[in-house]
């Protein structure tokens, strides 16, 4: 508080920022960051905001902050169009943009790092995990889940329930299953019961049962596997990971907070197994440190390196 | 801050002489006795912290409406705020809604949020907003918004120092 940075050091800090959340920070640019940081209380005390401003942000949930800025936002804006004279026109495009955005419709909503679960009326529970999103179709004769963004685990009750992604359909009844929304294909776990998939485009079907999982596109069903103990346990907050790629391990886990990590390449392919804490980085990275050769430095709390220890 | 440390004669003087004054001043602009209450008692205490009561000076009055008149702006600030959120969180599903002590939380952090941004140009507010709450990458909201990577860093920087300067 006594070292108030000048405008000038804050400036230094927006750079730094901008540099950092860009991702084309190199090792060399990390470094000098982290020697403009320590250089001097005043760069130490602007960074202290700029950790403070992130964290503001990374506690927020997106879809209630975006529109109670846009409450906010309409009657302002009203106001200064009036000001200037001029009737109420059309609201600026990327105002638009972002409200016919497709996470913009869904029914339920979690942020990062946030689980919810949702019991209905005949039994059937879904639990939304980190990140992800659903829209809700529950009138009529057929209920339906469309999964937008993230995973869902669904235990289905007395009627059965139709849960979509843009790749295809799947019919559940008296089953629990999970369905995740991957970058290019959505992946159908099935821990009990039989869950049949019919593809967007082509006719096929499939039937899935317990203990298989598998991927699909509209296009194709890939063929099922054993189900894997990895990911099962993610609603109790756990990730169960068996022999399972370190980089792999440190994406899934990064899926539930904000931030950076970084996997140095030399140390990707390291294998793991354990069970680790979903919401609790820090401890996960303590079990790593206890468990395989490696060493973590990080960047105030969002940038986060693993390497080799030396 | 202590509380055994004697309160500053003129302060002491300040609060005999115009709280109940600066009370009523408040609950005119306000129309809530309890809200004047409140806003009478956070003027002192901001006037405690501040050490400036020796440059109080022939206007008492002048320089507590000064100070009140800056809590008042923050108070309608985190009114319209709280308004806003309520609005929002009433339209979740019940099983969404959030518990109290997380609505506090949010609140705060969205005051203060706001606070940062208000003073931002619309465009610039828009493509702050699509990487630090969608997480999009500045490569995916160069491409919706038709603007190059070079635009979106100058839009991000000058979001940023918005905040860095309100924080």
């Amino acid at each position: 508080m006594s070292t108030a940075p000048s405008m000038a050091v804050l400036a230094e800090a927006a750079d730094w920022l901008v540099c950092l959340q860009s991702g084309e920070a190199s090792a060399q640019a990390r470094a000098d960051f982290e020697r403009w940081r320590t250089a001097s209380p005043q760069h130490a005390a602007a960074w202290q905001r700029a950790e403070a401003v992130l964290g503001d942000f990374a506690s927020l949930p997106a879809e209630t902050t975006r529109r109670t800025l846009s409450r906010l936002d309409a009657p302002r804006r009203r106001q200064a169009l009036r000001v200037l004279g001029l009737m109420l026109a059309a609201a600026p495009a990327g105002w638009l943009a972002w409200r016919q955005a497709p996470l913009w419709t869904a029914d339920l909503r979690t942020a990062t790092g946030e689980q919810s679960t949702l019991d209905l009326a005949d039994g059937t529970r879904l639990v939304l995990d980190t990140a992800s999103a659903v829209k809700l179709r529950l009138a009529g004769a057929t209920r339906q889940v469309h999964l937008l963004a993230g995973s869902i685990l669904v235990s289905t009750g007395r009627q059965s329930l139709d849960v979509t992604t843009q790749h295809g359909a799947m019919r559940a009844l008296d089953s629990r299953f999970a369905v995740r929304l991957l970058d290019a294909a959505s992946r159908l776990s099935v821990f009990d019961g039989a869950v049949a998939i019919t593809r967007a485009h082509a006719g096929g079907m499939y039937t899935a049962q317990a203990g298989e999982e598998l991927e699909f596109t509209q296009d194709a069903i890939a063929s099922p596997r054993p189900l894997g103990a990895s990911l099962a346990l993610w609603d109790k907050g756990m990730l169960v990971a068996k022999n399972m790629r370190l980089d792999t391990l440190l994406a899934e886990l990064g899926r539930y907070r904000h931030g950076i990590v970084r996997c140095d390449p030399a140390i990707a392919s390291l294998r793991v197994s354990g069970a680790f804490p979903v919401h609790d980085f820090a401890r996960s990275l303590v079990l790593l440190r206890q468990t395989l050769p490696v060493q973590t430095s990080s960047v105030g709390p969002y940038w986060i390196t693993i390497e080799r220890a030396l | 801050m202590s509380a055994a440390a004697p309160l500053p004669q003129s302060i002491a003087t300040l609060y005999s002489d115009h709280h109940g004054w600066l009370q009523g001043w408040l609950r005119r602009k306000l129309g809530d006795a309890s809200q004047a209450a409140d806003l009478a008692h956070d003027t002192y205490v901001r006037l405690l912290q501040s050490r400036r009561s020796a440059a109080i000076g022939e206007q008492p009055r002048a320089f507590l409406t000064h100070i009140a008149k800056g809590l008042l702006v923050d108070h309608w600030h985190r009114q319209e705020v709280e308004r806003a959120y309520l609005d929002t969180i009433a339209l979740l599903p019940e099983a969404l809604a959030p518990s109290p002590e997380t609505r506090l939380m949010v609140l705060e952090t969205l005051v203060r949020i706001d606070a940062m941004l208000c003073s931002l140009p619309e465009q610039t507010r828009e493509i702050f907003l699509m990487a630090q709450l969608d997480e999009l990458t500045y490569q995916q909201i160069a491409e919706r918004q038709q603007l190059s990577l070079a635009t979106i860093k100058r839009h991000m920087r000058k979001g940023f120092l918005a905040c860095l300067a309100a924080a």
